[in-house]
């Protein structure tokens, strides 16, 4: 494509995407789409590299494209290529992809980042794994390998054979250098790798006026296990779908596993049965329930010390709900139960017995809510520490490409379960919760209400499955041993994890592996707002706010 | 008030005399008046050791295990008590890591000087069954002059230890300590407004020999807290702040401050820091039972006194727990707004009500 000729995709492929109009598209590009391309979500405009700051704010600005989901890079025999999907938070099937492609030997492309802020670390990611260069990006380093890495591991000339020895001079301690600033009176601290808030091994390099945090930088990558790569060397049918689960590895799997079947399926048109995806419904939600649950129990941590009460209170409750999911899916964390065109089997017999204990949850769960209400949310302390803290103005937290519980809470209707249904969300009665505090206690509240309506969806799936007739309990689709989709189709999908969107765009060379597998990460661009949140803030504050982001390093550095 | 008269729980003879009468030491003078004094304060201290040998590695964890819907330690002797012998040579066998950066002298003496300055409050303090050490006039003066101690300890303890967070945990210290010892003194004073005397002996005889309200069946004695309950809760929140536990733990602040001032100290050192957190919540119940809960009273003969003294103690220590599992941890900015924005005005509004009601009735 950097020679603008791309070949023709073939008009089978093409879905038309809802909403988009991609004349007023072509009006507004004008010369500077010099190509056209089709993805299955969205249509597609080539751009020249040096264009991209232009193209992107006119799409936001006049098209209303404010939602930079994701950035995917990657390397062709001839070209660079990155791609910019974007996405409007009102209508999240109204989806564009910008693609950019640099030359092989010059791959230096504009950075998106004074447009959208979320591109800062996807742009990092992609020089970081890719090497695609973006030209006037404030801080174009690597973000999930050591600075001392040598090569970029998913570009062509990458040799994987080659071991590579980090030393630990080459490798500097990040702990070592204390950047106290003679001129001024200000700490530097490090907050993690390995403290007892960062919820994994996240590291902040912290800069504290006194107790007030005067700059915040999280530093990434700990966690970072190849995840894109090892899906890339994996077989569509069966061999992917293991992985997910291995995100968000806390509760919830089921969530994760879906935004890969969705991807797929959609990729190599497979149509699931619907007794198979009330299952998946229901499985999602128990799973979001799980992991709100957990969510709320570690901020409580965060806010509370590590001896308070309401975090094992809401191990206690998270435990029923891996009871269920154990029955239903052999597992307690790392499930595997969906497969691409279904699920991997029926619900467990005897059936009567799972419903009645999914029902005994569903029935104890708004006592358990309410007692949650008592001891939380209305305890005047909390709310002093959380009310009017880590305040995410709804702008900032579009522009960071925020999603979930977290934009939920800044009061941005976004959800993809109703903006771009899947499954069986569309068939059933729930609402979509939004706060418009924009601070902690906004996002904890968002959460404890989403907790009440899956349990609302929870309900209905279980009626419906219960009411099931007994010979049209389809649990997957018929599908061929070996997928193969067509060389060079394009899909990107999202569903609505516990985090937020949950991303997946494949590319298929051919062959019976993916050609590009990303992940886009709603905790990786969720993260990148703790910045906004916490400067100028307290110490304590930064604490509360990274608790209420509910990151998990296992999907931050995949 | 009734001043109906019922005899004094307050034995008028100290523990270190009577221990010269029983073993003859008191023939010895001086020397033998000292070494009594002695066999006293290891009696006093290994009476409280014991406590905290107990609450420490047993039963806050118990106490929190039942608030967190655990089992917790189960294994070792019945209930589990037997982990108090376990623990102890588990932390004392553990290798005593120094940081490079630390300034040495005074980084070993922070955990001393936050022991003992709590070890010594104890002195005064009248516990019932003939045990107190002494009784000097300014006894209650004497108990907050030590217990303000061991903000110095926690400052040598976080600026020594050569790590940020615990110069972190340190400052928090100093600056909630300073906030909350004022409120806390200041309504410590109404009480001793009341009783008409600092001495510890007297301020426990003031309280048991009035009665508040006579049922006929059982009357109510005159405890200050039951008299002056406000100053009792202000008395309380402020000693919450002053030992350092939730609402109030700011200086260690788990989730933030990883352990504040005291991160960096490990095996006998931390078994030594850990001890004097329990010590001072100790000492800050004992000043509470004393002063506001009439001290060892209760029912039964004189002589149950420290079963009562120690049942009160460990109410208060209960409540610390309690706390620590329910109630989230305030800010630091907040925590010192609420210390002199609040409790500061507060406390100097009771004492002048005090003042003046106790003023009126003279």
């Amino acid at each position: 494509m950097s020679t603008g000729t791309e070949p023709e995709v073939e008009s089978e492929l093409t879905q038309p995407a809802s909403g988009t109009d991609e004349a007023e598209l072509e009006a507004l590009l004008g010369d500077r789409a010099i190509a056209r391309e089709e993805h299955l979500n969205a249509p597609g405009f080539v751009i020249n590299p040096n264009d991209v700051q232009a193209v992107l704010s006119d799409l936001r600005n006049e098209a209303g494209y404010d939602h930079l989901s994701c950035v995917t890079a990657q390397q062709y025999e001839d070209r660079y290529e990155s791609i910019y999907h974007l996405k409007k938070f009102a209508d999240p099937t109204d989806e564009l992809s910008i693609v950019v492609p640099t030359t092989s030997e010059n791959p230096v492309s504009q950075s998106a980042e004074p447009v959208f802020r979320t591109a800062d670390w996807h742009e990092r990611e992609a020089y970081d794994l890719i090497g695609v260069e973006y030209e006037g990006h404030p801080d174009l380093r690597r973000i999930l390998l050591p600075e001392t890495w040598q090569g970029h591991p998913l570009s062509k000339d990458y040799d994987q054979e080659k071991p590579q020895l980090v030393t630990l001079t080459e490798h500097q301690n990040p702990i070592q250098p204390d950047h106290r600033d003679a001129e001024s009176d200000t700490m530097f601290l490090n907050i993690g790798p390995h403290h007892p808030a960062t919820h994994g091994v996240l590291h902040v390099e912290t800069v504290l006026d006194g107790e007030t945090v005067a700059d915040v930088e999280p530093d990434i990558g700990y966690l970072h296990r190849c995840e894109e790569q090892m899906c890339q060397s994996g077989t569509y049918r069966h061999q992917i779908m293991p992985y997910p689960d291995r995100w968000d590895y806390v509760s919830a799997g089921l969530l994760n596993e879906w935004a890969y079947a969705r991807a797929i399926e959609d990729l190599a048109d497979v149509e699931v049965p619907e007794y198979a995806q009330v299952i998946r419904t229901m499985g999602a939600e128990l799973c979001r329930i799980a992991s709100h649950m957990l969510a709320l129990g570690t901020f409580a941590l965060d806010v509370y010390g590590e001896f308070t009460a309401t975090f094992m209170y809401t191990f206690r409750d998270r435990e029923v709900i891996q009871d269920l999911l154990e029955d239903l899916t052999g597992q307690r964390m790392m499930f595997n139960y969906f497969r691409v065109g279904g699920v991997a089997w029926d619900l467990p017999e005897p059936r009567e017995e799972f419903f009645a204990q999914a029902r005994d949850f569903l029935n104890e769960l708004p006592a358990k809510v309410a007692e949650y209400h008592d001891l939380i949310t209305g305890n005047e302390i909390f709310q002093t520490r959380c009310i009017d803290t880590g305040v995410l103005e709804p702008d900032v937290a579009k522009s960071y490409g925020c999603t979930g519980p977290v934009v939920r809470g800044s009061g941005v209707d976004y959800d993809l379960r109703r903006d771009d249904p899947y499954g069986y969300y569309d068939q059933l009665d729930w609402d979509v919760i939004t706060r418009d505090g924009c601070d902690n206690y906004a996002r904890v509240l968002c959460r404890m209400e989403e907790v009440e309506e899956s349990a609302k969806i929870i309900e209905q799936c279980l009626d419906l499955l219960e009411e099931w007739p007994e010979d049209e309990r389809d649990v997957q689709a018929n599908v061929p041993r070996t997928l193969k989709p067509d060389a060079d189709t394009e899909i990107y999908r999202a569903v609505e994890g516990a985090k937020g969107e949950l991303g997946i765009y494949i590319r298929s060379d051919g062959t019976d592996k993916p050609g590009r597998f990303k992940i886009r990460s709603p905790c990786f661009s969720n993260l990148q707002a703790l910045a906004e949140m916490s400067e100028g803030e307290y110490i304590p504050d930064l604490i509360a706010s990274l608790g209420s982001l509910d990151i998990v390093l296992g999907e931050v550095d995949r | 008030m009734n001043a109906a008269t019922t005899t004094p729980i307050q034995s008028d003879v100290l523990l270190p005399e009577r221990l010269g009468d029983l073993t003859g030491l008191n023939e010895f003078g001086l020397a033998g008046e000292l070494l009594s004094t002695l066999i006293g304060a290891v009696i006093v201290g290994s009476l409280i050791l014991t406590m905290t040998a107990v609450a420490g590695p047993w039963a806050k964890r118990k106490i929190t295990a039942s608030f967190t819907d655990r089992i917790s330690i189960n294994q070792i002797g019945p209930a589990g008590i037997g982990i108090i012998i376990a623990d102890a040579v588990r932390m004392l066998s553990k290798e005593n890591i120094i940081p490079e950066n630390a300034d040495r002298p005074a980084y070993d003496l922070a955990p001393i000087v936050i022991v003992g300055s709590a070890l010594l409050g104890f002195a005064v303090i009248p516990m019932g069954s003939g045990i107190q050490l002494a009784d000097p006039e300014v006894g209650l003066a004497f108990a907050f002059a030590v217990a303000g101690i061991a903000s110095i300890g926690l400052v040598m303890a976080g600026y020594a230890s050569g790590n940020k967070y615990s110069l972190l945990g340190g400052l928090r210290a100093v600056a909630q300590n300073v906030a909350y010892e004022i409120p806390l003194v200041v309504t410590g004073m109404s009480v001793v407004l009341f009783a008409g005397s600092l001495q510890m002996g007297a301020i426990v005889d003031a309280q048991n020999t009035q009665t508040l309200v006579d049922l006929g069946v059982v009357s109510i004695p005159a405890w200050y807290a039951l008299v002056n309950p406000f100053a009792f809760v202000l008395f309380l929140i402020a000693n919450f702040a002053e030992v350092g536990r939730n609402p109030f733990d700011m200086p260690e602040a788990p989730a933030e401050l990883v352990a504040g001032y005291q991160t960096e100290y490990s095996s006998v050192y931390f078994v030594l820091v850990y001890l004097g957190e329990f010590l001072h919540i100790f000492l800050g119940g004992a000043i509470i039972s004393t002063i506001f809960l009439g001290g060892p009273a209760g029912p039964g003969p004189a002589a149950l006194g420290i079963v009562w003294f120690t049942l009160k103690i460990w109410g208060v220590f209960f409540l610390t727990q309690w706390l620590r599992s329910a109630v989230p941890r305030v800010r630091i900015d907040q925590l010192i707004e609420i210390g002199w924005k609040g409790l500061l005005v507060l406390s100097f509004a009771n004492l002048g009500l005090t003042a003046a009601i106790v003023g009126v009735i003279a």
